[in-house]
């Protein structure tokens, strides 16, 4: 038995030395090393048999007449859907594989329902969570009853502040909050009703307007409504 | 209806000249490449999927689409490397999905291995059709553009996409395999001299 051939590139080149479609650099080389390596000359044997064999005339002989006719309906639009034709008949002849590709359409359309109202949902609390939230005192939800918000100019210290809201008759109720602003109320209300709170409120906030070291006031109480101009 | 059969360079520029009169609608042309290339695609692509309905498909699908873009054909590479470069990609997808399909389906038939010689030609080619079906389709494609269908290692690599050493390695390892499934291949001088003899019986 003739010894491997240690020459890979000869090797890999000797399909192409059967099917005569080496270019001839490459093929005088390859013929030079064939009538000199017994294993190279018993592999290029090897490859012009399969050559041989497989361009041997075929027994079958093809007809190509009716599938062209297909192709030209196809082309000619005669058959419009050919893709979709050839997977149903593809399926025909596996059952198996038509079992697995089926699905009961009711389900396909209750999963697509449930996906696409799952992902309006994501949607629409991303886009929720995204927005900036503000809040303002003028919310609605923060309103407190017979209580004025007031906010001091920031120099104030908090000796002048409880000394200034004494003075004004008003305590503290609520505050102060991160942005400073106090809610107070008139310093006495028992006894009294809702229309003279409301009144006392009124007279409150319009004290504590006139001192200079206060920056608003603001009465959120529709009630205690007074005009208090930012300064 | 025989045969027209184009070879060499004038067979090449009739092809592109066939090309070009598809691309401007003429089914006549259309109908000559169509015959010229159907006899070459349907063996080896009967030969690879084993199955001759998908086989015409792979055929129709590829012409589909010859018909559709013969007009982006610039004769930058051979006819039959564009054609079949086509071919190779519908063939390829086909082949997939049919072994997919065969594999949970079919019993896949495995090729007896056997020491005897083969009598004929045509017998060493159904060993051989045989051994081919155990190849990957890379490796069977490969194969079957360069044995059957003489193209150059640079056609391959033009027709399959990919660079002309991946062509050799696919070639080099096909080779090894269908020796290891058909032993009577080591002995090729005995076995090509008793196959020409059985066949001139």
């Amino acid at each position: 038995m003739a010894e491997s051939c240690r020459n890979e590139e000869i090797g890999l080149l000797l399909p192409w030395l059967a099917n005569g479609r080496l270019q001839p650099p490459d093929r005088i080389r390859v013929e030079a090393h064939v009538r000199e390596c017994e294993h190279c000359a018993r592999d290029a044997s090897v490859q012009r048999l399969m050559c041989d064999a497989l361009t041997e005339p075929d027994r079958v002989s093809y007809a190509p007449g009716p599938s062209f006719r297909k192709l030209m309906s196809r082309i000619d639009g005669r058959s419009p859907a050919p893709r979709e034709e050839r997977r149903t008949s593809r399926l025909r002849a596996f059952p198996i594989a038509a079992h697995a590709a089926w699905r009961p359409p009711g389900l396909a359309w209750a999963v697509s329902f449930l996906l696409v109202t799952g992902f309006a949902a994501i949607a629409a609390t991303t886009y929720h969570w995204s927005q900036p939230r503000y809040t303002t005192h003028f919310a609605p939800a923060h309103v407190t009853p017979n209580v004025v918000h007031i906010a001091f100019v920031p120099s104030v210290s908090v000796g002048e502040t409880e000394a200034l809201l004494r003075s004004a008759g008003a305590r503290v109720v609520e505050g102060p909050d991160a942005t400073g602003v106090f809610g107070v109320s008139p310093a006495s209300t028992a006894g009294t009703s809702t229309a003279q709170a409301s009144a006392q409120l009124r007279a409150l906030a319009a004290r504590l307007h006139t001192d200079a070291r206060v920056r608003w006031v603001e009465p959120l109480s529709a009630d205690a409504s007074v005009e208090t101009p930012e300064r | 209806m025989t045969e027209p059969t184009y070879r060499g360079p004038a067979g090449v520029a009739r092809e592109v000249d066939l090309i070009a009169r598809v691309a401007e609608g003429d089914r006549k042309a259309f109908e000559e490449l169509y015959h010229l290339y159907h006899r070459r695609m349907s063996r080896f692509l009967t030969r690879l999927t084993r199955r001759y309905d998908l086989a015409e498909e792979v055929i129709n699908d590829t012409f589909w689409i010859v018909w559709r873009k013969a007009h982006t054909f610039r004769g930058e590479s051979q006819p039959s490397t564009w054609i079949l470069g086509i071919a190779y990609r519908k063939a390829r997808n086909a082949f997939r999905a049919s072994a997919r399909l065969a594999e949970k389906n079919l019993q896949v038939h495995e090729l007896p291995l056997t020491t005897e010689e083969p009598a004929g030609v045509e017998e060493l080619r159904d060993w051989l059709g045989r051994a081919l079906a155990q190849l990957p389709v890379e490796q069977r494609l490969a194969v079957e553009l360069c044995y059957e269908l003489g193209h150059s290692c640079e056609e391959i690599a033009a027709i399959m996409d990919c660079p002309v050493n991946t062509v050799k390695t696919r070639l080099f390892h096909a080779r090894a395999k269908l020796q290891k499934l058909l032993p009577q291949l080591a002995n090729p001088v005995s076995t090509l001299e008793r196959a020409r003899a059985g066949g001139q019986e």
